[in-house]
């Protein structure tokens, strides 16, 4: 039976061809399509974790729902140490938030105060690349201030000039200092940098009167895939139920929201490809059946059951199927290689969860491959169940009475 | 003799656009192990569609077909491929070969139904093409045949399996005269060498000269039954 299946892709050449032309083509498109999809989300997520938020946070339980000045992690550089000691850590970093007032001049706006320990920040999420004019922190707190660009180009300050901050302190006081501005950052989001004034860590705990405490701890992995694991890690690690660590996809909720509902959109452009496709070979099938009406007929009259014909187009069809997902995946695999190389330049650069992209990526991924095989092979064989099943109900007698 | 067909009032009606067309009319009939019998009569006698019925591969509208003893209305779908495969083979008047088997495979199809292994296949492939004169061509593509040599396969094709019946539907009418001699004459031998059932549908004076018995159907009934000696 499979050698008749076999043998029949290469009566009709041209038939075969087409068939299988319309199988590889859907398969490329899909295959460039996931391949492209993940290229870009893995770009922007590597921008978004990496340049922000990090891969995994740790804070104190409830922090995340409602972040409040009063909930820090005590003990930040012993907790620092353990996180790492876990396998798979590149580097971590604390951070302090608050909100205040910041004045230049005669103009006033509302800040969000960010202090950073400016070495661990720099190893964790570069943050000395994000300065554009001015220096960066020196080691030692020296009532230093770094703006975001927005935020600089609203008060209108410059390095060099002084910004006043406002805020309140854990102690329930009103909590004021001057800060000289010593440089101009820019970190790709532009609502972060429209609110963002860093200061150094200690000049932030000293505002806030934090004694030595942090918001938060900000840990980036080696690896994207593997944060799952390396967050249960730090949680072992940690044991501590007062504290919550949690992934990037739990820090940034609607990010990844939004994220996932646009992966659901590429599945519906996937899948009208797919149909498409499925049309046409269901086309093609229909007619071959069409024509070995008779053929059928003599093998059913001479024993062959109704099962083993059905089986016989179904595995013509999964045979032409197999040939194309081959072909198919060495053009999809080529054309990511070749995208995750070169990638697209775009006419207009776009912006994906703050961040601003100029050129993007494709990725040679399994997904990329493993989905439109999958796809292609189950559309191929469910096309081929209503002509097999025809074929399979050919009666012998009036089949062998056509031509 | 034990009879390999025994048929009881079979009838088939079709329906052409709504009307009925009436191809059999209460047949009764019984052929016995051994015959080489001719279904004759004029176009639309009903002569194929009788072959069809009595070999299962068309239902009757009403009556009864026992074939080996088997009474065939009672066979499901794949019993019914399983009895044919067993019992019964067929040589049809466009040969029917599968174009993408080689005129070996296209002979051990059946065998290959049957589970037979691949040794003993392969010898009885040999064998019977000599037997039909085929010796040597068991690598040939069906295209690559004349109209004889394919017909010659599709008897030997029919005959490998040992079935008890061999159903001919108009075998000789794409032959010529000579050739279609020298096939008429070779299934008479293998009837009388195996003792294998053959019954023809025909027009062609040659197969009808050479039954043993000759059954003339008129617009779907027996008109005459004629047994003769040899």
């Amino acid at each position: 039976m499979l050698k008749i299946a076999f043998r029949n892709i290469f009566r009709q050449k041209r038939r075969t061809v087409l068939t299988a032309l319309a199988m590889i083509v859907g398969f490329t498109l899909s295959s460039v399509f996931i391949g492209w999809s993940d290229g870009a989300y893995s770009d922007i997520i590597s921008m978004f974790t990496r340049n922000r938020i990090g891969h995994i946070q740790v804070h104190r339980a409830g922090y995340l729902d409602k972040p409040s000045l009063y909930d820090v992690i005590d003990g930040y550089e012993s907790i620092g140490e353990k996180i790492a000691g876990v396998e798979g850590v590149e580097a971590w970093a604390p951070r302090i938030y608050s909100a205040g007032l910041g004045s230049v001049g005669d103009k006033t706006m509302g800040v969000q105060i960010i202090g950073v320990d400016v070495g661990r920040e720099v190893k964790a999420t570069r943050f000395d690349r994000k300065i554009t004019s001015g220096a960066i922190f020196s080691d030692i707190a020296a009532g230093e201030s770094i703006l975001g660009v927005g935020l600089a180009s609203i008060l209108k300050a410059d390095v060099g000039g002084k910004i006043v901050l406002v805020t309140q302190g854990t102690d329930g006081a009103i909590a004021n200092d001057l800060y000289r501005i010593i440089g101009i950052a820019e970190s790709g989001d532009k609502a972060t940098d429209r609110m963002a004034c860093y200061l150094h860590i200690n000049d932030a705990q000293d505002l806030l009167v934090l004694n030595g405490r942090v918001h938060e701890i900000v840990v980036i992995a080696r690896a994207l895939d593997r944060v799952p694991k390396i967050t249960a890690a730090i949680e072992a690690q940690i044991n501590d139920t007062a504290l919550e660590v949690s992934p990037w996809q739990v820090v940034a909720k609607s990010f990844y929201r939004a994220m996932q509902a646009d992966r659901q959109g590429d599945l519906i452009g996937r899948m009208i490809i797919m149909l498409i496709v499925a049309i046409g070979v269901l086309n093609t099938v229909l007619m071959s059946v069409l024509e070995r009406t008779r053929e059928y007929g003599v093998l059913k009259a001479m024993g062959t059951k109704p099962g083993q014909i059905f089986g016989v187009v179904v595995a013509e069809v999964t045979f032409i199927a197999l040939g194309s997902i081959f072909i198919g995946a060495l053009f999809g695999a080529g054309l990511n290689y070749l995208l995750s190389i070169y990638g697209i330049s775009l006419p207009q650069e776009f912006s994906y969860g703050g961040i601003v992209f100029q050129t993007m990526y494709a990725a040679v991924t399994v997904r990329s491959l493993a989905i439109p095989a999958v796809t292609v092979l189950v559309s191929a064989i469910l096309v081929s169940l209503f002509p097999a099943l025809r074929a399979a109900r050919i009666a012998p007698a009036s089949a062998m009475r056509t031509h | 003799m034990a009879p390999v067909i025994v048929t009881e009032g079979v009838t088939r009606v079709y329906s052409d656009d709504g009307v009925p067309v009436h191809a059999l009319r209460g047949i009764d009939l019984t052929i016995e192990r051994g015959e080489f019998a001719a279904l004759v009569g004029p176009s639309g006698s009903g002569k194929t569609t009788f072959l069809n019925v009595i070999s299962g591969l068309d239902t009757p509208t009403d009556g009864k077909v026992w074939l080996n003893g088997k009474l065939l209305s009672r066979m499901s779908g794949n019993a019914l491929s399983d009895f044919r495969r067993d019992n019964i083979g067929f040589v049809f008047q466009a040969y029917n070969l599968i174009p993408v088997l080689t005129v070996e495979e296209n002979i051990e199809y059946i065998m290959l139904l049957q589970k037979i292994p691949k040794a003993e296949r392969h010898e009885r492939v040999l064998a019977i093409l000599d037997e039909v004169g085929l010796g040597g061509m068991a690598s040939r593509k069906p295209t690559q045949l004349s109209g004889g040599q394919q017909q010659r396969v599709a008897i030997a094709r029919a005959m490998v399996s040992q079935p008890a019946t061999i159903m001919a539907d108009e075998p000789t009418a794409n032959l010529d005269s000579k050739i279609g001699a020298e096939l008429l004459d070779m299934m008479y031998r293998l009837n009388t060498q195996t003792g294998m059932t053959f019954i023809f549908s025909t027009h062609d004076p040659m197969v009808m000269a050479r039954a043993r018995r000759m059954i003339t159907l008129k617009d779907g009934e027996i008109e005459r039954d004629e047994v003769r000696s040899p």
